[in-house]
């Protein structure tokens, strides 16, 4: 009987510690930015969803690409049927690592340069990459913020060659993640 | 000799008065109409949510990129400073919804006072399905 007790408690601390290790997001945003002189294209899509690991490093991130916006209404429909094809490719997704989570203290507050890599689908096309960005404790919120370019031959995005001067081939990303420990309800 | 003149300077007033009309519609193209666009589909959140994860494409060609609306009870509720999020059916396995700015603005008073279980009708846009946030519904106006 006491060892059922001990065993029960034990699951307990597991239980609570397992979910102290991960922390989501629903409401992460990414920004897309590409200017030349002659047009600016800004986009920005607020239901960007992630979840990370902070034992392992492990990091995913996804969001529907439709949740785009944009200021031209006429931008935004072509982003969606002729760039990213949004019928076609509903979902771009990140599937990673952190690389030096272990040099982070989760448990107080503090700032980080972070390295990660993984793979990155956007537009049906996977390729692998590596940034840097930062992260930040503060009073139990992680926030990640990085900034990387995407080109956009390398996922197979075309663009005509009409628009080719209007349209860099490299898309800044700006990604904002505001991470909050993740408890399974009931 | 003045008549040819006169002739070639309305063309070309009529050119360029054409010209800066079709840039000035595209870039002022107006934005879909999601609030008075017409309803591809009446769902419950639940029922919606169970559509999508038994048959993702299905769901998709069915209520991808349409305007619905649905009905459920809110299971999480998210407010920073640039959105509401209300979360329909389950937290994980439910119907998120991204609230427009405009019906924010509009019923200030209501969305405040909006919390988890109360029932709620909303119309938006079918973004499609996440692993993470279920589906995803954005530019939600308050129907009830």
């Amino acid at each position: 009987m006491k060892s059922r007790i001990i065993l029960v408690l034990i699951f307990a601390c597991l239980s609570i510690g397992m979910q102290a290790q991960k922390y989501i997001t629903k409401t992460g945003t990414i920004e897309i930015f590409s200017e030349t002189p002659m047009f600016t294209i800004e986009g920005i899509n607020r239901k960007v969803a992630s979840v990370i690991n902070v034992e392992t490093g492990d990091v995913v991130a996804s969001t529907l690409v439709r949740s785009f916006k944009f200021k031209e209404a006429l931008v935004e429909e072509h982003f969606n049927e002729n760039y990213i094809e949004s019928d076609k490719f509903p979902k771009s997704i990140f599937k990673g690592k952190i690389m030096n989570i272990d040099k982070i203290d989760f448990s107080k507050d503090g700032s980080y340069e972070i390295t990660f890599e993984g793979k990155l689908t956007i537009h049906g096309t996977t390729n692998y990459i590596k940034e840097k960005g930062n992260l930040t404790i503060k009073e139990g919120v992680i926030t990640v913020i990085v900034d990387f370019s995407v080109s956009l031959k390398a996922y197979k995005i075309k663009v005509e060659k009409s628009y080719e001067d209007a349209i860099k081939d490299d898309i800044l990303l700006k990604i904002h993640f505001d991470y909050k420990p993740y408890n399974k309800k009931k | 000799m003045k008549k040819w003149l006169k002739i070639i300077l309305i063309i070309a007033v009529v050119g360029i008065f054409a010209g800066a009309g079709t840039v000035y519609y595209i870039f002022n193209m107006p934005h879909r109409d999601v609030e008075h666009e017409k309803l591809a589909y009446t769902i419950e959140a639940s029922m919606l949510y169970s559509e999508y994860s038994n048959n993702e494409e299905a769901g998709n060609s069915k209520f991808g990129n349409k305007v619905i609306q649905v009905s459920g009870k809110i299971a999480e509720i998210s407010r920073d400073a640039y959105q509401v999020s209300i979360t329909l059916a389950d937290p994980m396995e439910g119907v998120n919804c991204a609230l427009d700015s405009i019906t924010i603005v509009d019923n200030k008073a209501f969305v405040e006072s909006l919390k988890e279980n109360d029932t709620i009708t909303l119309k938006g846009k079918c973004d499609g399905f996440d692993m993470i946030m279920g589906v995803v519904l954005t530019r939600c106006y308050i129907v009830k």
